[in-house]
């Protein structure tokens, strides 16, 4: 599987690693912009879930909670649920699908291994998994 | 409640009742989107058919919305379809359909009609209990949770003014619903801890709860209207 992670992130994913992980993009207020984010983590997702391989969301904490705007809440959510039918969906077969949320002062290679281990994990499922306190607080269902 | 409120989706369903209660509930005109011109319909109720992904339809609606003499208070989201599929056989256009109209056109409505609402005004968006994950519905739970995304960010935008809102219904009598076979309906209302399904009117009266100013103080939540089905 290809992995979608940004460049900038300098930690190597093993190879052992099976799954699908996709970041989210920092997209711009422009609705196809909201639809081809959406577009690309269903073409990853699918061919995950066709391997039976294991589905790993991440998206920023400020995002989700709608404080950059109405494309990425909508991108950022959109996936949380997503990954809850996913979750669904891979439960009989055996793989998970599970959201990362962080807060932006969390760096983003500590990010990427908290993802990597949920991804690998294999028991935890259909979770929202926050990184750093920012959603301590703020309704988030 | 005194202005003009637009609700999409009126043709039929949920979004006819919606029209209808709002319709009845005073001094109001209802721009009901989707509705035949042919059907009985109150005074105070204007039909407009129109397709909301298109810049032609958006811009017709909000003409429409301009042409009436008396301020924009209110806007019900409620237009939406279903493609469902488990995820691996999920194609690609069914995938597009559902978040282009779901999202797509919520989003592009809002944010053309956002200007337009007065002071005190409020947006109520149809989300539905299949955000919180419903197995054969990754396209659908996932227009549903864009939705319930831009619930949120709207409800932070556009405060102090305007509050925004979402309505997430579960198992709904509706055809849609009663058209599903008898013994899997069944099974899935003994799931619902009210041991019912749901009526349309039920969230007709969530929606006017939260367009009208006895929800002042309440903006950027979701209300699920499920019968405690969330809980099982």
């Amino acid at each position: 599987m290809t992995h979608r992670i940004p460049d900038a992130i300098d930690v190597a994913v093993p190879s052992s690693i099976a799954g699908f992980l996709f970041w989210m993009d920092a997209i711009d207020e422009v609705w196809e912009q909201v639809a081809a984010e959406l577009h690309a983590a269903f073409a990853g997702s699918q061919e995950a879930a066709r391997q039976e391989e294991s589905i790993l969301y991440v998206v920023r904490n400020d995002d989700l909670l709608g404080r950059s705007g109405p494309a990425r809440a909508m991108v950022s959510a959109g996936l949380v649920s997503g990954a809850r039918t996913a979750a669904l969906e891979g439960a009989r077969r055996g793989w998970t699908a599970n959201v990362v949320a962080y807060d932006e002062a969390v760096s983003h290679g500590a990010v990427l291994q908290r993802a990597l281990t949920i991804l690998e994990d294999g028991i935890i499922t259909g979770e929202l998994v926050h990184l750093g306190p920012g959603h301590i607080g703020k309704a988030l269902i | 409640m005194k202005g003009t409120v637009v609700v999409t989706g009126a043709a039929r369903g949920i979004g006819r009742v919606i029209a209808d209660k709002l319709s009845a509930t005073g001094p109001l005109t209802v721009v009901g989107v989707d509705l035949a011109p042919e059907l009985a319909l109150a005074e105070n109720i204007m039909p407009v058919q129109v397709d909301l992904t298109t810049p032609e339809g958006l811009e017709e609606v909000r003409k429409t919305v301009e042409s009436f003499e008396q301020p924009l208070i209110g806007l019900v989201n409620n237009a939406g379809i279903t493609r469902d599929s488990r995820l691996i056989n999920l194609s690609p256009d069914d995938f597009d359909a559902v978040i282009g109209v779901n999202l797509g056109a919520t989003f592009k409505l809002s944010t053309t009609l956002a200007p337009l609402i007065a002071p005190g005004g409020a947006i109520v968006n149809i989300a539905s209990r299949a955000y919180l994950g419903n197995f054969g519905q990754y396209n659908y739970s996932m227009s549903k949770g864009g939705v319930v995304g831009l619930t949120r960010a709207m409800a932070i935008s556009l405060a102090p003014d305007v509050r925004v809102n979402a309505v997430a219904p579960g198992l709904i009598a509706t055809e849609m619903s009663v058209a599903i076979p008898e013994e899997i309906r069944d099974k899935m209302v003994a799931a619902i801890p009210l041991e019912r399904m749901g009526t349309p009117d039920e969230i007709a009266d969530t929606v006017w709860f939260l367009m009208s100013p006895i929800s002042s103080y309440i903006t950027g939540h979701v209300v699920v209207v499920g019968g405690g089905r969330s809980l099982t």
